[in-house]
This record gives structure tokens, C-alpha cells and sequence, in this order.
């Protein structure tokens, strides 16, 4: 026994440097990477970066490969810095509890998270989270001529904006367009729909059940980022207007027509499955071809041209969403962005605010995009100018035909940063108006009767 | 030596035994508490003291999305919980489960002893298949039926469905469908315990009692009705209050299959209470809907403990 023990010792001492050399040499060998020439982009910015240098900051982001990308170039920031930055993943259905339970408790866990535009108007409210304007008009944080807040996609901004102030930074983002398979469309000669009732008949015309191709599909399961993600545009494209005279409303004719396109394309052309489908089991279907057209985010794109599982790379092409009724399109927007917490000290709110400034930066922009070294492409950079940048933009109409013309489209021209209403109360709302349109859906209620038992239940949300 | 001889010997003669006896058991006594404080210590922190403090918060307004209208409300939100719809048809969602996935828990779990008690070879093998779905984990049996058992024209059990004539159904879009389809997820994983327990019991029933019966020409029948069940009934109680308590407070696998839908056909009352606490963050609305879980759940076995001392 005695002679093994130095042995085992040995092998765990190897074993544990092996280890360890595995996990943090490529971290050191990126470190020492991020000389000063990689550093000069951001040097050139007129701030003192170094200002609170030794601190450090826990960013709650979700595991994305959009985030990915920026946590591998963390020891760049920790070289720019001296902040030393922990980042933690939590899964999108947890992180917004958890990180409202963290802003409640003021504990200060979370210096910034990934934060879901529709929760700004709660952390307005309970004074949570910072305004960044502060920070933005500091000159000794923040050279504006250098950071270009204008650069950043306007429709994000104003997402998360309350009253015109701005309370988290944009870093990833997305749109909804149309995805449609142009060789099926080609062969029927179907043009992508420039309207809702284009939408229908298309889907009619390429609905073939028993070929196991299906004419549409929209996300149907419940929830407040789930149907509730797309039944709000088509809400607005009827003419619906959340704060009719000042009070929220989300029934009447408008509504009820809204509610009845959506249940009549789900179930005469979707799967029925489909009823409970949220988007990447929209987009597996799309990919396996037995999807014909989705409305949905465009940065479903990485998942229906990924080479390893999808059957219809090269079939895809892009338009934007079709118009309503009311001659409008309105399309769903929405954004991961970095607000400032509040409850921190203030040399950490201000760590956090550099941390902000260099992952919204158009330099963080580009290096975590095109100008990465991993396979990963991200679809949603927060900058107009990179949107621009032809190299992004050859990489990004890969995905298909048209993405990049849809997708900067309906940022700049369809969206209505109202599409959903803005209030504290959102999370309660979103959820009653998710679980309406499903029990309209199912079929557990008509669609009138399922609005009016939503409105009733939000009149008092709203009287507080 | 010899002056602590004397001094023991002293006291054995002077202390009467009983008062000995008595200083040494309370010595016990003390080392005893002393030991199990920190258990009682960590338990009260951790089960009493959240629970009173959910009660506690039960009689607050606490709506993290209009905090202006935080405070005291003292029984407000128990009233409106009585004339809350959706809690009355919760309450009921979840009485329908647990009924429900008790009765087939038991029904199915006994038969199943019953059969593999019968079996010459294979019983161990039976047992460790049918343990399975025991071990997984609610979260991962609902992920595995959304996916693969439950779509239409994806999964098994449509699959199945179509092939016996009965066409493609909408499992989980439906709302009788999806109630029925929870309940047998629920069933299907628990039923295995039903049937160890049950078959343990069974293999420690005494057999010259049958012996008897058979020389007294009892059909079979009438042993299983006779003999079988009075002397299993201790057994069916225990595993009916488990499985009561547990099936009420259900949550993992009907929150990953339906999430409470279709709109809110399974949406039992811990769901709603969870949606309402965390989802809208009615905190204090939500606190009373758990006490309100809690008591129902205390009534129930209570009446059940009742049944099960009563001869």
C-alpha cells in the first residue's frame, strides 16, 4: 500500500496542473494575447479606462452563443480595465426571476444582466436599475464621440427607454420578419406576402398535410415572450391600440379580429402540434422542411441554416412581416440590453458602466461578429455601422436571400416600439393575455369570451 | 485513592438511588439536547421558519409591480382568493389529478403485484425495469413526453394513435387531452412505487391462511376480497397518503408538459400559485394561495390518517 501512495499522489498532482493547464491555458494564452496594439481601438476612446481598476463585477447573461462570444474576449476588458468581470448563465426562463429577486432584495449579485426590454418599465418603477444618461454625458466615463450612442439601432434604444430615458444598453437584438421556403413558393409561384390575407392564402395554397409539409407556423405556446411575442403585432396591425383613452384594453373588435386571423392560421394550416411550440420548435420543424413559412425572429436563422441538422440550407429567402388591415406593419422588436443595478456602490456602478460601454462599443461589436475566430455567427450586432460593414453583411446573407435587406427593413422602418404595452404590470399582463389566446386557441374558450375574461382580470393590474 | 473511595462510597450511602439515578438522566437529557440543537436549529430555519413567514407574507400586499401599493391588508387577499375563479378551478384541477392518479397509482400498481407475485422466474428483473421511471426526474419525464411521446404527427404516442384508428390527436392542445395526458405521465412514473410497496406487502402475507381457504374451496375471488385486501389495507393506506400528498403538490412535470395549458385546463393550484408569485409577481397574493395549498393539503391527509386508525 505504501509504495502505491506516492504514486497516486504524483498522478493527482500531474493530473490536477494537466487540468488546470486545459482550463485556463487558452484563458492565458488569450491574455497575453490582448497586447496593446489589440487594445489600441479602445485607448483611443478620450476616458481614463483604468479610473476603478481592482474591482470586481458579476454579469448574469443567458448561455447564447452571442454571449459566448463576449465572454471569451473578457480577459481583453480585464487587460483594458483591471475590472475583473464573473460571469454566471442562467437559462432565459430563469433569468428574469432571478434577477428580480436579486434587484428586490438589493443585494447588488448581478452589477448588469442580460435584461428583457418589456421589464424596464418594473425597474423604472422600483427605482432598480440607474438611468444611463448619467453615465452617458459623464466626460470622464464615457467619450461620446468615441462610444456613438447614435450608431446603436434606434428601435432597441427606444425598447428600452421609459420616458425617453434610457435604462439598458442594446447588446443583441432581434426583428421579425418572414422565413419562407423560396423553392416550394417558386414552384406554386408564390411571392412572399405583402399583406396578413397574402399570408393566409399563401399558407393555404402550400398546406399538403399528407406530404408532411405545412403552410405556416407561429409560435402557440403560452407565455409572455412566447405567443405573446407574436399576437401583440397582429394586435396593432388590426388597429389595436393597448391604451385606448388612457386605459389598458386588450379587448374589443379589434382584438377579437387579431385573435381570430391568429387561431384560423393555426389551426387550418399549422401543425397541431404546433399549439404548443415556441420558436426553436418552429424553426427544428422548418429546418426538417416540413414547415413552409414562419413569422418569427430573424435570429431564428443560425438554427435553420445550421449544416448539421437542417434540410433546407439554401431553399430560404427573408421578407419582411406582412402588413394588417390597418396598412401598417408592426413587426415584434426586442433586445437582450445591460442595465446598471442600482444597489451598488459606486465605484462598482461605475466598473459596470465601462464593462457596458465596451461590450455595446462598435470595436466588442465587430470582434465578437465577424471578426471572431470561432464558428459562431451572431445576427443581432447592436450598430447600424456594422450592419454596413460589408464583410458582416456577406456573412450574414449566408443565412439566405434577402435576410439582410428584411432584417434592416424592419428595423428601420416597421417597428412601433409600442407593440406591446409598456407598464410595470407587464409580467402579470403578459401571462393573462398568454394564457387568453391559448384557451382561445384550444378551443377552451371563444375568442370574445377569452378577451373579455383577460380584460377583466387586468382592470384591476392596472388600478393598483 | 483511598479518600475517593470513601467520598463514592459516602454518597452511595447517602444519596438515595432514585435521586442518583435522576441526576444522571438529566445529565442524559442535556447531552441528548445538546447534541440534536443544531439539527432542531437548522430545521427550524430551514421548514418552520419559512412557512411562518409565508403566512406572514400571506397578509401583505406585495406587488413588485406597483410597489406604491405595498402593506398590511391583514385578510384581504384570503377574501379575494374566495372569489377568485381561477383559484376555485385550480383548486379543483388539482383535485381532479391527485384523485385521479391515486386511484390508477393503486388500482394499477396492486394488479401489477398481484401478476409478478404469480411470476416463477424474471420477478427480479421485472422489478428493476419497472423501477425506472422512478429515478428520473419529473423536470426530464416532462421534457421526454412534450417531445417525444405526446406531439401530434411527431411522436410515439400519436404515431400510435393513428395506427389504431383513432387518428392524429391533439395531446396537449386539447384541454380534456392534456389533462388526461398529465394524468398519465404522473401515473406512469408513480405507479412503480405503488407496486414495490404493494408487492412487499404481498410477499410477507402468511400463506397457510390461503392454504385454508383452499381447503375451504374459496375461489379465487373471494381469497383476493377475503383474505388479500383486509390484510394488504394497511399497506394501500400508507401508499394512498404518499402518494396524496405528493400528487397535490405536483409541479415539475406538469410545468415542463403544459406549463398549466392549454389557457388553464391543467393548471393545478400549486402552478397558479407559482405563476402568480413569480410570473406575475403578486408576492402576497401568491403567499396566500400556498397557505391556502397547505391547508387544503393538512385537511386531506388528515382525513386520510383518520380512515386509516379506524377499523
Amino acid at each position: 500500500m505504501t509504495s502505491f501512495k506516492p504514486t497516486r499522489r504524483t498522478l493527482i498532482k500531474t493530473g490536477t496542473a494537466a487540468a488546470a493547464l486545459a482550463t485556463f491555458g487558452p484563458t492565458l494564452l488569450r491574455q497575453a494575447a490582448a497586447q496593446d496594439a489589440d487594445l489600441a481601438p479602445y485607448k483611443s476612446a478620450k476616458i481614463d479606462w483604468q479610473q476603478v481598476s481592482g474591482e470586481t463585477i458579476t454579469v448574469a447573461v443567458i448561455p447564447a452563443s452571442y454571449f459566448e462570444n463576449l465572454i471569451t474576449l473578457a480577459p481583453q476588458f480585464k487587460a483594458l480595465t483591471g475590472i475583473d468581470v464573473r460571469f454566471e448563465k442562467i437559462p432565459p426562463a430563469q433569468i428574469r426571476q432571478k434577477s428580480v429577486i436579486d434587484l428586490t432584495s438589493k443585494t447588488g449579485t448581478y452589477a448588469t444582466h442580460a435584461a428583457d426590454p418589456m421589464y424596464y418599465a418594473l425597474y423604472a418603477a422600483n427605482k432598480w436599475v440607474e438611468p444611463l444618461d448619467t453615465y452617458l454625458k459623464d466626460k470622464s466615463l464615457t467619450d461620446e464621440a468615441w462610444f456613438k450612442l447614435d450608431d446603436i439601432i434606434p428601435a432597441w434604444r427606444s425598447a428600452n427607454g421609459i420616458d425617453g430615458k434610457l435604462y439598458g444598453m442594446p447588446y443583441d437584438g432581434e426583428v421579425t420578419i418572414q422565413v419562407y421556403r423560396k423553392d416550394l413558393y417558386d414552384a406554386k409561384g408564390l411571392k412572399p406576402a405583402d399583406t396578413l390575407e397574402a399570408y393566409m392564402s399563401n399558407a393555404a395554397a402550400l398546406n399538403t398535410p399528407n406530404d408532411r409539409v405545412w403552410g405556416a407556423a407561429l409560435r402557440g405556446v403560452a407565455g409572455a415572450g412566447q405567443n405573446m411575442y407574436i399576437y401583440p403585432s397582429i394586435f396593432r396591425e388590426f388597429g389595436g391600440d393597448w391604451m385606448k383613452g388612457g386605459k389598458l384594453t386588450v379587448n374589443g373588435p379589434e382584438a377579437e379580429a387579431a385573435l381570430a386571423w391568429y387561431v384560423d392560421i393555426m389551426k387550418k394550416y399549422a401543425p397541431t402540434a404546433a399549439a404548443n411550440w415556441n420558436w426553436p420548435d418552429i424553426a427544428d420543424a422548418f429546418s426538417q422542411g416540413t414547415v413552409a413559412s414562419y413569422i418569427d425572429a430573424h435570429s431564428s436563422a443560425s438554427v435553420i441554416n445550421n449544416p448539421e441538422k437542417s434540410k433546407v440550407i439554401g431553399k430560404v429567402a427573408y421578407a419582411r412581416w406582412p402588413k394588417g388591415p390597418s396598412g401598417k406593419r408592426t413587426t415584434s422588436i426586442w433586445n437582450w440590453g445591460f442595465p446598471i443595478n442600482s444597489a451598488l456602490p459606486e465605484k462598482k456602478r461605475k466598473a459596470t458602466w465601462l464593462f457596458i460601454q465596451w461590450a455595446a462599443s462598435a470595436e466588442t461589436q465587430a470582434r465578437t461578429a465577424h471578426r471572431f475566430g470561432g464558428p459562431t455567427k451572431r445576427s443581432g450586432v447592436n450598430r447600424t455601422s456594422v450592419w454596413k460593414d460589408p464583410d458582416y453583411i456577406k456573412l450574414m446573407n449566408g443565412f439566405g436571400e434577402n435576410f439582410v435587406e428584411a432584417t434592416m427593413g424592419a428595423l428601420q422602418d416597421d417597428t412601433d416600439v409600442d407593440w406591446r404595452p409598456r407598464v410595470p404590470q407587464w409580467p402579470a399582463i403578459g401571462d393573462t393575455m398568454a394564457t387568453a389566446i391559448q384557451s382561445a386557441l384550444s378551443g377552451q374558450a371563444t375568442i370574445k369570451a377569452a378577451l373579455d375574461d383577460a380584460q377583466r382580470r387586468i382592470e384591476p393590474m392596472m388600478r393598483g | 485513592m483511598t479518600t475517593s473511595a470513601v467520598t463514592s462510597a459516602d454518597i452511595a450511602r447517602e444519596t438515595p438511588r432514585s435521586d442518583f439515578g435522576r441526576i444522571l438522566a438529566q445529565r442524559e437529557r442535556r447531552f441528548a439536547a445538546a447534541l440534536l440543537a443544531p439539527a432542531f436549529l437548522a430545521l427550524l430555519a430551514t421548514t418552520t421558519f419559512p412557512l411562518l413567514f409565508l403566512v406572514y407574507t400571506s397578509a401583505f400586499r406585495m406587488d413588485l409591480a406597483m410597489p406604491f401599493t405595498n402593506g398590511f391588508v391583514g385578510f384581504e387577499n384570503y377574501q379575494v382568493l374566495l372569489s377568485d375563479e381561477r383559484f376555485w378551478t385550480s383548486l379543483l384541477v388539482s383535485l381532479v389529478y391527485t384523485g385521479s392518479t391515486v386511484a390508477l397509482q393503486v388500482i394499477i400498481g396492486l394488479a401489477l403485484a398481484l401478476l409478478v407475485m404469480d411470476m416463477k422466474r424474471g420477478q427480479g428483473w421485472f422489478r428493476v425495469i419497472a423501477i425506472l421511471p422512478v429515478v428520473l426526474s419529473p423536470a426530464v419525464v416532462g421534457m421526454i413526453w412534450r417531445t417525444f411521446m405526446l406531439a401530434p404527427e411527431f411522436g410515439i404516442v400519436d404515431f400510435l394513435a393513428i395506427n389504431a384508428g383513432l387518428g392524429s390527436k391533439n395531446w396537449l392542445g386539447d384541454p380534456t387531452l392534456a389533462m388526461v395526458s398529465v394524468i398519465a405521465i404522473h401515473t406512469w412514473q408513480w405507479t412503480p412505487f405503488a407496486f414495490m410497496v404493494l408487492l412487499a406487502s404481498l410477499a410477507s402475507l402468511p400463506e397457510d391462511i390461503y392454504e385454508a381457504a383452499r381447503l375451504d374451496r374459496a375461489s379465487a375471488w373471494q381469497r383476493f376480497r377475503r383474505i388479500t385486501l383486509p390484510l394488504l389495507r394497511p399497506a394501500i393506506v400508507m401508499v394512498i397518503i404518499m402518494r396524496t400528498m405528493v400528487a397535490l403538490t405536483a409541479f415539475a412535470a406538469i410545468f415542463t408538459v403544459t406549463g398549466g395549458g392549454p389557457g388553464t385546463a391543467t393548471e393545478i393550484l400549486n402552478l397558479y400559485a407559482y405563476r402568480k408569485s413569480f410570473t406575475e409577481l403578486s408576492i402576497g397574493y401568491g403567499a396566500a394561495l400556498a397557505v391556502a395549498l397547505l391547508i387544503v393539503t393538512i385537511i386531506i391527509s388528515g382525513i386520510l390518517f383518520a380512515l386509516r386508525r379506524a377499523k
